[in-house]
């Protein structure tokens, strides 16, 4: 027996005070008066005997109820064996089926390790049958019936998912809630280290959990694989496309490793590389021939391990002609076309050709065929090219206005109508120039605010941002970027010209990323991407997007989402490996290579000491665990308190106490 | 009518007359509905006249039937002589409830008294004692008698203690008439002194009679946890555990009423137990009883 709360025994000390008022404080009585006492005789010596005995009684109550009180305050509990105490236990198989199960004959070892432990259960005894990625899988009930469980069993097939074991231990908590009774947990699993969360505290279990571990296997096994692959998601001129590959080695030895670029099916290139011990080697591919529409590549190693599935990256690239840019500009500034030319050619993933105007020549040019329109310091426009400007947005197109030192002489700009309240020519002040001091990383044209911080800006123009979302601001709060939804479509106010004369951001680093993504955002191309992870996210619609149908074929041919889940879900989580087709909200075909987590290639297991730690040192050893024989785990203690019995001892003594004591009370009144 | 003799409710009135009037018209009233008891006013026979007697009572229809004349008699039409010797020692103010036994002794006496003398004309006097003769009221039917009596029964307040032998004595000096003596005690003394001490009473005649008042928690006390009793005449303090009251006290005091009334009554004294919650018609019936036979 202990005490969780041992302090809460100091107030046993209070016994004192009953102590002091029933036997050492001097108890006066006032005399009754009678008529006669001719009939009485002296009984002093019993009448004090009762007296005493009646307050003796009291007394042991009162001193009683105030110890019982410090005791239940003290929480007092004993261990008593968590096993032994029911005889209902339940048996719950857990069998993980991450992804690196599927190396060897793991999984097949794991549920042929689970299928004994079920053979060797007690017929009354219950079980469930749980399988873990990187989610618990509940796959049955408790239940008493071997032939819905061995069928549980039988029926797990391998994942894509990366292991967690910390999932594992907060599902087993949440069973404990539930069951209330004592459980024995099998694990069958690989016992990879790369499963275990950052902290040993999130794998820690129930106390009336006993844990018994099956490891699949003993001993780390050296594995290669592809790390990860940079590729492009959208290419238009093959020679320019690079595909980069890492190629990894866990626990393997100095080798050339050769590497292949598969393209729908057929290798275009390959190479070789030396990889170091257990290290790592780059692989670049300096063009990706790849057809128009999409095509599925791959990069593949010739890795001769016993986990083929790790031996390949997939990933989608799409061919396309390079979208079409319209740049106005005034004619005299040759200036903003050649560094935003330059910066969109440079682009690597770049799929775009600027087509270059002057304000005067765009008045009949139409802009239908167009991603986007680019005005670069405009000072005015022509009504016709406004107006076609205006329904080119509003139907869906987009549009980056640049207000440079010519856009000033006009009262408004153009397009989005906001005010132009005055010009800001910095390099006349003291200050000669502003840099950013706020700017939105959120959006998809700043990127890491933290690069703008080198830009000086001359010059600036101040617009009334009105009902404008402000990107970025300079540090006289001027705002710099300016976002506007116009119809379907949008566009972008930059406040400072592309000419490098108003300021000098066309010279900074950060400018070619800021066109590259400006240029996607608004021609609607940000979210594409060859690859992803397994269990990641895949966003289906924006929020105006709603109740527009999307559609997900999975890699196995079959379409995941209900007909409600088409027009309404968010998202969607990749569970498989392999090549999805999308059809996404705003119509866009897409398809993308999902691969597992990489960090499921290493195979190295958790050293034995960790993992007698997490059995709980003696209870079961894994060695011992890996026959049907170790089911029987050692009894385990737990504390159980005796709180509540405390209490109901302590609500006990009161009622005798005060029943004893109004009685007491009630006879002295009467006497009175 | 039971109601008006009930002591609790008798000792919300003030005033003594108002008391013994509202005792003795209830009691009164109750007598008129039962068979078993006449009344002073009662026919009793016919005497034949002789010269001398009041004419008043002479029946006049019998005389006019018959012709000869004779005298209607009633019952309880000669006079008797009342006294009461009352204890006003301490122990009579004892009371486990509203009415202690010196006030229901008080309204006994007052309703004898009254009874004696407004509806029987006779002769009633008082003698108020503890251990000494504290009052005495000279037995008369003299107008203002019953406020004398009712006067005296007020003055007298409880003191001292009981001792019949010193006032006994003077009793036989003012007693010389017989007639009925009442004592209304709580007779705390032995049973044998007690009837040694009254016997010379009813040597000379008297009828006495014995009214021991007495509270209900004095025949059975309840005492729930020892308590020290203090003894209202001698101030002698004992401490009595409910043990002893349930058993040898209830014993003790038993056989005190029972071996008072056996001695009484062998001396030929009517005994009556007055319990001070019970109504106070015992003690008028009584009187009735005694005061019919001595006709």
């Amino acid at each position: 027996m202990g005490f969780l709360s041992p302090w809460f025994l100091a107030g046993a000390l209070a016994v004192g005070v009953p102590l002091y008022l029933h036997l050492l404080r001097r108890h006066t009585t006032d005399p009754h008066p009678f008529s006669s006492l001719m009939f009485f005789e002296k009984r002093t010596q019993s009448s004090v005997r009762h007296r005493r005995l009646r307050y003796l009684v009291l007394l042991s109550l009162r001193m009683a109820l105030l110890l019982l009180l410090a005791l239940a305050f003290a929480s007092p509990y004993i261990n008593r064996p968590a096993t032994g105490a029911s005889g209902d236990k339940l048996l719950l198989l857990a069998i993980d089926n991450s992804f690196s199960m599927r190396a060897g004959s793991r999984l097949e070892d794991a549920k042929r390790e689970a299928m004994s432990v079920l053979e060797a259960r007690n017929p009354a005894q219950r079980a469930q049958v749980l399988a873990l990625g990187s989610q618990v899988h509940v796959l049955t009930q408790p239940v008493l019936e071997a032939s819905t469980l061995r069928s549980a069993v039988q029926g797990i097939e391998p994942g894509d998912s990366r292991g967690n074991f910390a999932e594992l231990a907060r599902a087993v908590r949440g069973i404990t809630e539930s069951v209330r009774t004592p459980i024995e947990l099998h694990f069958f699993s690989d016992m990879q280290k790369a499963d275990m969360p950052a902290s040993f505290e999130e794998m820690s279990l129930p106390a009336n959990v006993t844990l018994v571990l099956h490891p699949a296997v003993k001993t780390d096994v050296p594995n290669w694989t592809v790390e990860s692959v940079n590729a492009p998601g959208q290419v238009w001129d093959p020679k320019k496309a690079r595909v980069e590959a890492v190629i990894a080695g866990y626990g393997t030895a100095d080798a050339t490793r050769t590497v292949s670029l598969v393209v729908n099916g057929k290798a275009i290139a390959t190479q070789s590389v030396q990889v170091p011990a257990n290290g790592r080697a780059t692989v670049e591919f300096q063009s990706l021939d790849v057809p128009y529409g999409f095509s599925r590549c791959e990069i593949r190693i010739d890795a001769a391990d016993t986990f083929p599935a790790d031996d390949s990256y997939l990933f989608a690239v799409q061919r396309t002609d390079p979208q079409r840019v319209l740049f106005v500009h005034e004619a005299a500034d040759l200036r903003s076309p050649t560094y935003f030319g330059d910066a969109l050619a440079a682009a690597a993933e770049s799929a775009f050709q600027l087509n270059t105007v002057s304000v005067g020549q765009a008045g009949n040019t139409p802009l239908a065929p167009y991603s986007f329109v680019v005005l670069s310091d405009v000072a005015s426009l022509p009504s016709s090219l406004e107006s076609d400007l205006m329904r080119y947005v509003r139907a869906g197109g987009s549009v980056l206005i640049a207000a440079g030192t010519s856009s000033a002489r006009a009262s408004r700009v153009p397009v989005i109508g906001n005010r132009i309240i005055e010009p800001h020519d910095y390099s006349l002040d003291g200050a000669r120039f502003l840099t950013v001091s706020d700017a939105d990383a959120s959006h998809p044209s700043i990127g890491d605010s933290a690069r703008w911080a080198g830009v000086k800006f001359y010059y600036a123009v101040a617009v009334d941002p009105a009902d404008s979302r402000v990107i970025a601001r300079l540090s006289d709060e001027t705002p710099l970027l300016l976002e506007k939804k116009i119809g379907e479509g949008r566009a972008l106010l930059l406040a400072s010209g592309l000419d490098n004369l108003t300021n000098d951001f066309p010279l900074h680093p950060i400018f070619v990323p800021f066109v590259e993504q400006t240029a996607r955002y608004l021609s609607g191309t940000e979210r594409r991407s060859g690859s992803r992870l397994v269990d990641s996210l895949l966003e289906l619609r924006t929020a105006k997007e709603q109740a527009v149908s999307v559609e997900v074929v999975d890699p196995a041919g079959r379409r995941p989402l209900s007909l409600e889940e088409a027009t309404s879900a968010e998202s969607y989580q990749l569970t498989q490996a392999g090549f999805y087709q999308l059809r996404l909200a705003n119509g866009r075909q897409d398809v993308i290579g999902v691969n597992a987590d990489r960090r499921e290639s290493d195979l190295a297991i958790i050293p034995d000491d960790v993992l007698a730690l997490w059995t709980g040192g003696a209870r079961a050893q894994p060695e011992q665990a890996s026959t049907p024989d170790s089911a029987k785990p050692a009894e385990q203690k737990s504390p159980y308190s005796l709180w509540w019995y405390a209490m109901l001892l302590v609500l006990a003594a009161a009622v005798a106490e005060s029943v004893l004591a109004s009685r007491y009370l009630g006879m002295r009144r009467d006497e009175s | 009518m039971q109601r008006f003799l009930d002591p609790s409710v008798l000792g919300a009135i003030s005033g003594l007359d108002l008391v013994a009037k509202t005792v003795v018209d209830g009691f009164v009233a109750g007598l008129h509905r039962s068979p078993d008891f006449g009344f002073s006013q009662e026919f009793a026979e016919y005497r034949a006249y002789t010269p001398g007697d009041d004419l008043r009572h002479v029946d006049w229809n019998v005389y006019a039937r018959t012709e000869r004349a004779y005298l209607k008699r009633y019952r309880g039409e000669t006079n008797s002589l009342l006294t009461v010797l009352l204890d006003a020692s301490n122990s009579m103010n004892y009371s486990s409830h509203s009415v202690n036994k010196m006030d229901y002794a008080r309204f006994t006496a007052a309703s004898l008294f009254y009874l004696a003398i407004q509806n029987q004309r006779d002769a009633a006097g008082l003698i108020v004692f503890d251990d000494e003769v504290r009052n005495y009221i000279r037995p008369s039917t003299r107008q203002g008698q019953l406020h004398r009596l009712l006067s005296g029964l007020e003055m007298a307040q409880p003191r001292a203690r009981t001792d019949f032998g010193k006032p006994l004595h003077h009793f036989q000096e003012f007693l010389r008439r017989r007639g009925m003596v009442v004592i209304i005690s709580d007779f705390y003394e032995s049973p044998a002194k007690i009837i040694r001490t009254i016997e010379p009473l009813r040597f000379h005649g008297n009828e006495v009679v014995l009214f021991h008042v007495l509270d209900p928690k004095e025949i059975r006390p309840d005492l729930k946890e020892s308590a020290v009793l203090l003894d209202l005449e001698t101030d002698e303090r004992m401490e009595v555990t409910p043990e002893y009251t349930r058993n040898e006290y209830r014993g003790k005091i038993d056989a005190h009423l029972e071996t008072l009334r056996d001695l009484a009554r062998g001396a030929g004294m009517d005994y009556h137990l007055l319990i001070t919650d019970q109504p106070l018609d015992d003690a008028l019936r009584e009187y009735l009883t005694i005061r019919q036979g001595r006709n």
